[in-house]
């Protein structure tokens, strides 16, 4: 959307060549009356850049904070080969070094899980929306799609507890934990999506509609493919999103020390888990290490899934 | 207009992101994984295989984590996991059918709360009795960091005065009567306490309102009353005093140590005596069994004027069903539970700062984790 509305207006009504037009030569009075406005533009501008580089500056201040403590506390624990291959079985609070592999392969395999259930949904919800949505059902399902944007995740956690354990009496894993995780994902699948499906010319509709395409073949073979980028983009920060989510995994997911698989049944390890649990004992150094190296090993996989985010978004945008 | 460049591109993405989610539930089936595949069972056919899940009391979290690594170094295909998320958590995620056991500070309650009876419903969610078994004592340290100051005396009175902030400074009189020859600073007095629900606090007031009725007038509970400053869990409280000057807290002795913080030896009217794993067993052998059979609550007389008894213990409990309705879960429990109450893993223990089991009372509690079913 922000893409063709690039240009900013004031080009267009003021152009640069009536300040001093390339073929005659003004009179000194409009010549006077031209530039005042020019050098209030001219100070409007420096000021303007200066409030948002000031801005971006704050901005940055805490981002760049966190990363160096966290580096800095963190770092000497990823670079033990244990630390990628062993867990915290039989490693106790006062204990130097353990795993994280536990609690990496953990937090994968549940937000693997979770974008499969809430991929789907949301890209369809959105398809829907877009494409086919017309009228009260239309609104209602955007409605609540803001709704659950705006939902805590501890609420999500709760909401799942009360169905998933206090009403079926199914015990705490790590699925239980996942499905509190599509709750929220779906909300930023939809709306990526949505906004992506936006961008794809109605041209592009009227031409394969022309060419005597039915609807469905359209969207699948058109809209989709041409969106598909923005997408893929959109779903990778909704894992990135959830990845880092510690809320639900209290409420249903108890952390182990052990290597767990099994999302369905009995306790599971997640790295915001280890966190959580190493944090009880930050007064030990050997529990607060392994915090900052856990805490950092979460950091590089969410940027991860950023970064290839973004990779995508730049070398995939829509262009003309 | 370059669809399949793009296309192509988030191709390659997606695939990459299916093979990492591919990568992770490649390794899900078979292999139990290295940390468990090494060393055979040694506790000769004792050992089970899969999952035992508890949940409860911070103040009991190092000594379990110590019976969990005796357990589970013997046993390579058993899962022991602990959460420490306090007494009161323990206890509903055990009634709620959640964990195979709780670890408590203080035995379930046989009288109503709320409308609820907290026996009841462990019986309830059991379908059998559920007992409370003492595995570990633990010594509450009055733990405080006053420059200058490594040697220091209290008594109940004068705990109660200064949790409760009617004694403020550190050279009080009160304080300096206990205290000949301690040169003591004026500097304030600050308390910290336990801000979650806790059995720590639960049984420090218990020993407040027993010990000294007169000076400390609230009730007792898992919520503190008293005043000063609120930090979460043992590690919260004990990181806190150690960082302020003329800082004071409660605190299981394995935290104290921890945390190397200096603690107040207690004077019960028979001189002051030092917090030891013997002084606080002394205290532990002086009290009542107020369950019948292998229910194995236990009442504290925390007014005692025993020579040599250190006043402020905790006994810490596990919960457990006596007859387990899946008959797997309950070999699992009594299982854990006799390495746990072994004398070897009961020994150990002292390092940790709790004191094991006084003799009597283990002979008990190994008879009734052996008729657990």
């Amino acid at each position: 959307m922000s893409i063709a509305t690039d240009r900013r207006p004031d080009d267009a009504i003021v152009p640069d060549d009536a300040v001093t037009p390339p073929g005659g030569r003004p009179g000194r009075d409009a010549l006077a009356e031209m530039r005042s406005p020019h050098r209030a533009r001219a100070v409007k501008d420096v000021v303007a850049r200066i409030v948002m580089w000031g801005a971006f500056a704050l901005a940055m201040v805490p981002l760049v904070w966190i990363l160096w403590t966290v580096i800095g506390k963190g770092a000497h624990m990823l670079t033990t080969a244990t630390w990628w291959t062993g867990n915290q079985r039989n490693i106790n609070s006062d204990d130097f070094g353990g795993g994280a592999r536990h609690a990496i392969e953990g937090t994968l395999e549940m937000v693997g899980l979770t974008a499969l259930i809430a991929v789907p949904i949301g890209i369809l919800t959105a398809v829907y929306l877009v494409e086919y949505g017309r009228g009260r059902l239309a609104k209602a399902i955007s409605f609540t799609v803001d709704i659950l944007s705006g939902v805590p995740s501890i609420v999500a956690a709760l909401f799942i507890y009360a169905v998933w354990v206090t009403t079926l009496g199914i015990g705490r894993s790590g699925f239980a934990a996942s499905l509190a995780l599509v709750l929220l994902m779906i909300p930023v699948v939809v709306r990526s999506t949505e906004e992506m499906l936006k961008l794809v010319p109605n041209e592009l509709r009227e031409a394969s509609y022309a060419l005597g395409v039915p609807k469905w073949v359209t969207v699948v073979k058109v809209v989709l493919r041409t969106a598909f980028s923005g997408i893929v983009t959109g779903v990778l920060l909704g894992i990135a999103r959830v990845m880092g989510e510690t809320a639900p995994l209290l409420i249903l997911a108890p952390y182990t020390k052990n290597f767990q698989r099994d999302l369905f049944s009995g306790n599971f390890p997640t790295l915001p888990m280890m966190i959580n649990q190493d944090r009880g004992d930050f007064a030990l150094e050997t529990a607060a290490e392994r915090m900052w190296g856990a805490a950092l090993t979460l950091i590089i996989l969410v940027l991860l899934l950023n970064l290839i985010g973004r990779v995508i978004a730049h070398y995939g945008s829509v262009k003309k | 207009m370059s669809v399949s460049r793009i296309s192509a591109l988030g191709a390659i993405a997606l695939s990459g992101a299916l093979a990492l989610s591919a990568c992770a539930s490649e390794n899900n089936g078979g292999t139990p994984g290295a940390g468990s595949t090494a060393a055979g069972s040694t506790a000769a056919g004792d050992c089970f295989t899969g999952d035992l899940k508890a949940e409860g009391s911070s103040a009991q979290k190092n000594a379990i984590d110590e019976a969990i690594s005796a357990y589970q170094e013997a046993c390579s295909d058993a899962n022991i996991d602990y959460q420490p998320t306090g007494s009161g958590a323990g206890i509903k995620q055990f009634i709620a059918k959640q964990v195979d056991f709780a670890g408590s500070d203080s035995a379930l309650k046989t009288e109503p709360k709320d409308g609820r009876i907290e026996a009841d419903d462990a019986k309830a969610a059991c379908g059998s009795e559920a007992w409370n078994l003492p595995m570990v004592t633990g010594p509450i340290a009055i733990a405080y960091n006053v420059k200058g100051v490594d040697k220091l005396t209290l008594n109940a009175e004068v705990a109660a005065k200064i949790f409760d902030g009617k004694i403020t400074a550190w050279n009080d009189p009160a304080i300096a009567a206990l205290n000949s020859g301690v040169t003591l600073p004026s500097t304030p007095i600050k308390v910290y306490f336990r801000s979650d629900e806790s059995g720590t606090t639960e049984n420090f007031t218990k020993y407040l309102k027993g010990a000294a009725p007169d000076a400390w007038s609230y009730e007792t509970g898992k919520k503190w009353t008293g005043k000063g400053e609120g930090k979460e869990k043992s590690a919260g409280v004990a990181t806190a005093t150690k960082g302020q000057d003329g800082g004071i807290t409660y605190v299981e002795l394995s935290y104290a140590q921890q945390n190397q913080l200096n603690t107040a030896a207690i004077d019960t009217g028979a001189g002051p005596v030092e917090l030891t794993a013997e002084s606080a067993g002394k205290t532990i052998a002086t009290a009542k069994q107020t369950g019948t059979g292998n229910n194995l609550a236990l009442k504290i007389d925390y007014a005692t004027k025993e020579a040599g008894a250190y006043p402020i213990v905790l006994v810490t409990y596990e919960i457990v069903c006596s007859k387990y309705a899946d008959a797997e879960t309950g070999k699992k429990v009594k299982s854990f539970l006799k390495t746990f109450a072994s004398d070897d893993v009961q020994k150990s223990l002292a390092e940790q700062g709790y004191a094991p089991l006084p003799a009597e009372v283990a002979t008990k509690v190994k008879a009734a984790v052996d008729a657990i079913s």
